[in-house]
């Protein structure tokens, strides 16, 4: 990892089209300004793992995960005749 | 005075039980939708009887889609939400106070299971809604130390022997 200590007002270049510039510099946090160009997506790094996260979680909720859940997590009821498999029309 | 409210009830095709009949005080807004299904702005939240405490956050306009969550609280009874001002302004909560957990915004996490591995809940970024406007966010904090791949713990299974 390229490491380099910048102040607030300084910037640095990535490739031929990044500028990323320290805007304010506080004791826990960096305001950056960046410019790119607009085929670049810029994202906060949680923001891309919770999307990650997401999609894994719709595609892996199923009756399998339900059942396991409610089977072995504490305090669940346990699914003798669980009502996941009911339904109200 | 005893006022009889009519609740309308919509029908909603769900993912895992069938048609439901669902009230329409269970079905909360996301203006943002959540990342990955920015164009989701509608769930139902079902809890099942027998399922406790599964929360189910239903598309109501999307039958396949449907996430598995946990009360946040019941995963780690000292989680602490912290909203941004932003955060509170998006899930129209007064700022300058902190909401209840259960008075004023429902918390909760989203389950995943990889294939075969542990069950995990994002308390990273947990879905909390506002119970009087309807209105909810998933709030994403990457600096609050909480992990987005929490393992569940889990009793062990009982073997027949």
């Amino acid at each position: 990892m390229l490491i380099m200590w910048r102040r607030a007002g300084e910037s640095l270049l990535v490739g031929d089209g990044i500028e990323i510039e320290v805007l304010e510099a506080k004791s826990h946090r960096v305001k950056l300004g960046i410019v790119a160009p607009a085929s670049v997506a810029i994202v906060r790094k949680e923001a891309r793992i919770t999307r990650e996260e997401n999609l894994a979680a719709a595609l892996s909720a199923d009756q399998g995960m339900i059942e396991t859940l409610l089977r072995r997590l504490p305090g669940a009821v346990p699914a003798a005749d669980s009502a996941v498999t009911s339904s109200k029309s | 005075m005893h006022l009889l409210k009519v609740t309308p009830m919509l029908r909603i095709p769900t993912k895992f039980f069938g048609d439901r009949e669902c009230d329409v005080d269970s079905i909360y807004t996301f203006p943002a939708g959540v990342p990955g299904f920015e164009d989701q702005h509608s769930f139902c939240f079902l809890t099942m009887p027998g399922s406790e405490p599964l929360l189910f956050m239903q598309s109501t306009s999307t039958q396949n889609l449907c996430f598995v969550m946990l009360p946040i609280l019941v995963v780690d009874p000292d989680y602490k939400v912290a909203l941004a001002g932003e955060e509170l302004a998006m899930l129209e909560l007064p700022p300058g106070r902190t909401p209840q957990i259960g008075r004023d915004i429902l918390c909760a996490a989203l389950v995943c299971s990889g294939a075969g591995a542990q069950p995990t809940v994002n308390l990273m970024a947990p879905i909390v809604v506002n119970l009087k406007t309807k209105t909810g966010i998933q709030m994403i904090h990457g600096e609050s130390g909480y992990s987005h791949r929490h393992p569940l713990r889990l009793e062990e299974e009982l073997v027949a022997c």
